[in-house]
């Protein structure tokens, strides 16, 4: 199977230097690839650091991110931002603080879709409420008419995927999507991110530090640990023989190991 | 041993004495100042607080009777002018003491005059008598007399005194030992100023007692005039020496026993058009503004009685000339205000190719008649004359528009830019001899307003202004100087080069428990005589 | 607050329509001096009186009115517009530029307006109508007023710019003006309203109190402010309530426009 995205970095904050030491990770395409780690050990920084937005924070990163076989690292701002949105998507952890409360939720959709595109109010509509069903939500000029305050926090989340797989991008970085759910609206969520990779084909870096999340949903799965990948492979195999001795720390904190037959193995 | 027997006796009297003098008069006269007197040095004196302390401390060789408007002797008990105008010989009062117990002599005399004269100390009140270059000569003939020679003539010399308190040259208080009524005993700047009534004041009244009657003088320091009605309504103060018309009415309304109403004053509110040839106003407008006709057209066409009546209340009267009817010996009594009329002020227009075109004013060359007239900022009786004649001169076609400035940029164009059209301003007038006005008057003054420093006189009638106040200044008859400034003023009404709008009342505000008061035009209106002033009780006021 | 509301709505409908019909309304010319009658009390003739000059006070109050109502709020708006730009850009940018620009803005508050605004006055001419210089004062409040507002707008749009939303919009490929005025400038609306509003009566006796410097409103033409100056002598005013008429509008009006605005365009 071809690297969808291949990458080798360093990096980190001012404050906190070598948040990733020459961190090393491939995702190959139309695969769920799950990263794990400890709060605090980075995951977020990469996930940033792959879409070249860790500056925001005040971080710094360098290496190599390469994303279909072009190098990111050379891309300028202008580039990277045509890329944002079309060919990365993002998922953040909180859905109501990632919707602007002051728009409406149609609005805020149709912004995202004319960042990238050029098209009358009747194609934009369209597309969105393709996407709305595409998530499972009522797909209704009314839906879109709300404000984030009338939403769920589950229908929030839901938004949210909406709009980052608006323009099918290749990849779709969710970074600790679930962790602020309850446990329904987390395995519906899951699910989600599941029905969502068959039916656009894309590939998820789905990031969390739960790992019984991860492990029902990915294929590969990688560990984090002091800056690097320690381990880096399939999900089951993982879960079976855990090779590292900080994975195997990690499982061995789960309660019960979990059943991977089902979730594994595509 | 005896003498300390003697002195505790005395002692006793005296406290006796002062206070058989604390029952039968007494008491404290309250008022307010603006500011902290800056010096209390006499001769430096140049703010208003200072000359307040001055007038009530100082004892002078001659006073300007306020209300005569006569000078009268004061420690000096005869004078007579000499040598042309240079040369003054006095008698002193005898037995006269500073309040500190020196006694007086010529020395003192003299001592004042020459530091009066010091080149190095630049006292204000001795610009007075710089008239010429040289130094001054005092000739001390005896303990009374002494003889000053000064460098050149002086016109009115003998009431150019009334400014200067003699100084004591021997007494180690120096300044602050003094010859007034009062001296300072308390100064807690920033606060108030106590004077206490000087045990060596000479004055006695027809009875014999001597003055002054109240004890002491309390001056508040207080920049607030809406405070100082407040204090005056609730009887904190005793008077307030200058108030506007809308505060007059309400006291009339309120307490008529407080109000008081001395007549014209000496002020008064005028305006006058740029006529500075090198001004950056177009060439049409200075011809305006520099033809006769036009002033005197404009002067036609306000209606000064109602600005007496609405702008002032009525708390005013109609100007005529540079001199206030209230000046009683200057003023030329020949000239009237110019009357309100507007069909004359068309006809004058008219001799200048001024004609009317669907009602606007147009000039000979077809220019609209518009103009600005700028006044300092804040004033209200000044943005209301200004407004109303706005509305006269649209009488006649002219559009008026008023333009009030804050004081710095009203002086920047008046005096450096000369980038204005018309102007109105008021003139606080506290000198009643017409030396005074020479910096006026003078083409080739800077305060010359309308055409400032000329090199020789721009029109024939300033050249002979420019002769007539020089004659004036050096006539000694006052006869003869009267007779010269009578003209100036006939052809100041003649030109107007100002336009004379009108002379404000003396207002004045004053508790009744003041006795004895009669305010008057001149500075201190109120207090003038202050040593004769006494305060009843509450309840001998009411009956 | 329905009520109020609507008794809002139509007490502005009445008094901007009798403002701008005040040509038709107003029983006398707002200059003219009726100078039998100064300081008259309400009569027929004259419904709240004469002023000091015996104009009419009614007509003077509809035609300055007409002059504060428009006005005013021009100039706030410009001055919140102002804020708007320089405190959301400062805001949303960050960094060095929101710290030379708010250092500029520190400095702009503490310079002494008023000798600024009296050279401003200065170099004016002096032959300007008085509609021109009242168009002339508010524009200078305008352009003065933005400085004290960009301050909040730039902590509001720091605190935005760090936001989840808006790094979800970056992600999303939004960048630069687009994503300040889709997603920052929604946001800041609550900020810039208030300010807005807070604005427009300060504006308002900002300009009556220029006219002490010279920089108002010119005579004859009223507006508020040189209506309101006439309560400045305190003491001489007690008598005549009527003269309160203005003073009252002005506080009606500002917060009749507070109760419709509020309810209608603001969210949540
Ligand atoms: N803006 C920042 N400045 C400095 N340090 C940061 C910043 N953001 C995160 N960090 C630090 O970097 C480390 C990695 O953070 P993060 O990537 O958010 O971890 P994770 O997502 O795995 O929980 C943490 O120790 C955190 O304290
Ligand atoms: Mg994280």
């Amino acid at each position: 199977m071809d690297a969808l995205l291949s990458l080798r970095v360093s990096g980190g904050y001012s404050g906190k230097p070598g948040v990733m030491r020459d961190l090393a990770l491939e995702l190959r395409e139309r695969e769920i690839l799950g990263l794990v780690g400890q709060s605090g050990c980075g995951k977020s920084t990469l996930a940033l650091a792959i879409l070249k937005l860790l500056h925001l924070k005040g971080g710094k990163v360098e290496g190599s991110i390469r994303l279909k076989g072009r190098e990111l690292m050379a891309l300028g701002e202008r580039e990277m931002r045509a890329l944002r949105g079309s060919e990365i998507g993002l998922v953040l952890q909180s859905p109501m603080s990632s919707l602007n409360p002051a728009l409406r939720i149609g609005t805020q959709l149709e912004e995202a879709w004319r960042v990238h595109r050029r098209g009358t109010h009747e194609e934009c509509r369209r597309a969105l409420l393709e996407r709305l069903e595409n998530v499972s939500l009522p797909a209704e000029p009314g839906f879109l008419k709300r404000y984030p305050s009338q939403l769920s926090v589950g229908q929030a989340q839901r938004v949210l995927i909406a709009m980052a797989v608006l323009h099918r991008p290749a990849l779709l970085i969710a970074d600790e999507p679930t962790s602020a759910l309850d446990l329904i609206t987390q395995s519906e969520i899951l699910q989600l991110f599941a029905s969502v990779r068959r039916q656009f084909g894309m590939t998820i870096l789905y990031i969390s530090h739960d790992l019984l999340s991860v492990a029902t949903i990915s294929d590969r799965m990688a560990v984090m640990h002091q800056g690097e990948i320690v381990e880096c492979r399939p999900t089951a195999e993982i879960f079976r023989e855990p090779a590292h001795p900080y994975t195997q720390e990690l499982i061995r904190a789960l309660p019960v190991v979990p059943q991977l037959a089902a979730a594994a193995g595509k | 041993m005896r003498q300390r027997w003697v002195r505790i006796v005395l002692l006793i009297l005296a406290v006796l004495s002062t206070g058989i003098a604390l029952a039968q008069s007494g008491g404290e006269l309250r008022f307010c100042l603006r500011s902290d007197p800056k010096t209390f040095n006499p001769l430096l004196m140049a703010d208003d607080a200072s000359e307040t302390v001055r007038y009530l401390t100082g004892g002078v060789l001659m006073r300007l009777n306020r209300l005569t408007q006569e000078a009268e002797p004061e420690l000096a008990t005869s004078w007579k002018v000499s040598d042309g105008g240079k040369t003054i010989t006095l008698k002193l009062r005898d037995g006269v003491r500073f309040s500190d117990g020196t006694p007086l002599s010529s020395d003192d005399v003299a001592y004042t005059v020459q530091q009066l004269m010091d080149p190095a100390l630049h006292s204000p009140t001795g610009d007075a008598f710089r008239s010429g270059e040289g130094r001054v000569i005092t000739r001390v003939l005896g303990k009374n007399r002494i003889t000053i020679t000064f460098p050149a003539p002086i016109a009115g010399l003998d009431k150019l005194f009334d400014q200067v308190a003699i100084m004591s040259a021997k007494s180690p208080q120096k300044e602050m030992a003094v010859l007034g009524p009062y001296y300072v005993a308390e100064n807690k700047a920033g606060a108030y100023l106590i004077l206490k009534r000087n045990p060596n004041y000479w004055k006695h009244d027809s009875s014999g007692r001597q003055l002054p009657y109240i004890d002491s003088v309390r001056l508040e320091i207080q920049q607030n005039r809406d405070i100082e009605t407040l204090r005056l309504e609730r009887g904190e103060i005793d008077f307030i020496n200058s108030i506007d018309a809308e505060y007059y009415d309400k006291v009339m309304a309120q307490n008529p026993a407080m109000a008081h109403d001395a007549g014209i004053s000496l002020d008064a509110e005028f305006m006058w058009f740029n006529q500075v040839p090198t001004s950056p106003l177009p060439a049409y407008k200075k011809a305006w503004f520099t033809s006769t006709n036009f002033r005197r057209a404009i002067s036609e066409a306000i209606n000064r009685e109602d600005l007496v009546r609405i702008a002032f209340r009525g708390r005013a009267h109609p100007a005529a000339g540079p001199v206030s009817p209230g000046n009683k010996f200057w003023f030329n009594s020949k000239l009237q205000p110019h009357p309100f009329d507007q069909k004359s002020a068309l006809q004058r227009l008219a001799q200048d190719g001024f004609h009317l075109q669907d009602g606007v004013l147009h000039d000979r060359d077809g220019h609209m008649v518009e103009f600005s007239i700028v006044t300092n900022a804040g004033n209200k009786y000044r943005e209301r004359m200004a407004t109303m004649i706005q509305q006269d001169l649209s009488g006649i076609g002219i559009k008026l528009n008023v333009v009030t400035l804050d004081f710095p940029s009203l002086i920047e164009r008046m005096t450096r830019t000369f980038d204005y059209e018309a102007c109105l301003l008021g003139l606080v007038n506290t000198d009643l001899d017409p030396n005074s006005q020479m910096n006026v008057w003078l083409s080739s003054s800077d305060n010359h307003q309308w055409n400032p420093s000329q090199k020789t006189p721009a029109t024939a009638w300033e050249a002979e202004i420019d002769k007539l106040m020089r004659a004036q200044a050096s006539a000694l008859d006052a006869k003869q100087r009267k007779q010269y400034f009578d003209q100036v003023q006939e052809i100041a009404w003649e030109q107007e080069p100002f336009i004379y709008l009108v002379n404000k009342d003396a207002l004045s505000a004053v508790s009744p428990s003041v006795r004895n008061v009669h305010p008057v035009v001149l500075r201190p209106q109120v207090y003038w005589n202050i040593d004769e002033l006494s305060l009843g009780s509450e309840v001998a006021r009411n009956k | 607050m329905k009520w109020a509301r609507i008794m809002a709505i139509a007490f502005l409908l009445v008094v901007s329509a009798a403002s701008l019909l005040a040509n038709f309304v107003a029983p006398a010319s707002y200059a003219h001096q009726f100078r039998d009658v100064p300081d008259a009390a309400p009569s027929r003739q004259h419904l709240l009186g004469t002023d000091d000059l015996g104009r009419d006070r009614f007509s003077r109050v509809l035609y300055g009115t007409r002059v504060s109502l428009l006005l005013a709020p021009a100039a706030a708006l410009l001055a919140s517009v102002l804020a708007a730009l320089v405190g959301g850009i400062a805001g949303f940018v960050g960094g060095w530029v929101e710290r030379c620009v708010m250092a500029a803005t520190d400095l702009f508050l503490s310079l002494p307006w008023l000798f600024l605004l009296i050279t401003v006055r200065a170099l004016l001419p002096l032959n300007v109508s008085p509609v021109t210089s009242v168009v002339i004062t508010f524009a200078l409040l305008g352009c003065l007023g933005w400085a004290g507002a960009a301050r909040v707008v730039c902590a509001d749009a720091r605190a935005l710019s760090q936001s989840d939303f808006v790094l979800l919009a970056r992600a999303s490929g939004s960048a630069g003006i687009r994503l300040l005025w889709h997603h920052l400038v929604p946001n800041l609306k609550p900020v810039l309203y208030a300010q807005f509003w807070i604005s427009v009566p300060v504006f308002m006796i900002a300009e009556a109190n220029l006219g002490i410097l010279g920089l108002g409103v010119a005579e004859p033409l009223p507006s508020w402010g040189s209506l309101l100056r006439e309560l400045e002598s305190f003491s001489t005013i007690s008598g005549q309530p009527w003269q309160f008429v203005p003073l009252i509008l002005l506080i009606v009006v500002v917060s009749s426009f507070h109760l419709v605005l509020t309810q209608e365009e603001l969210p949540v």
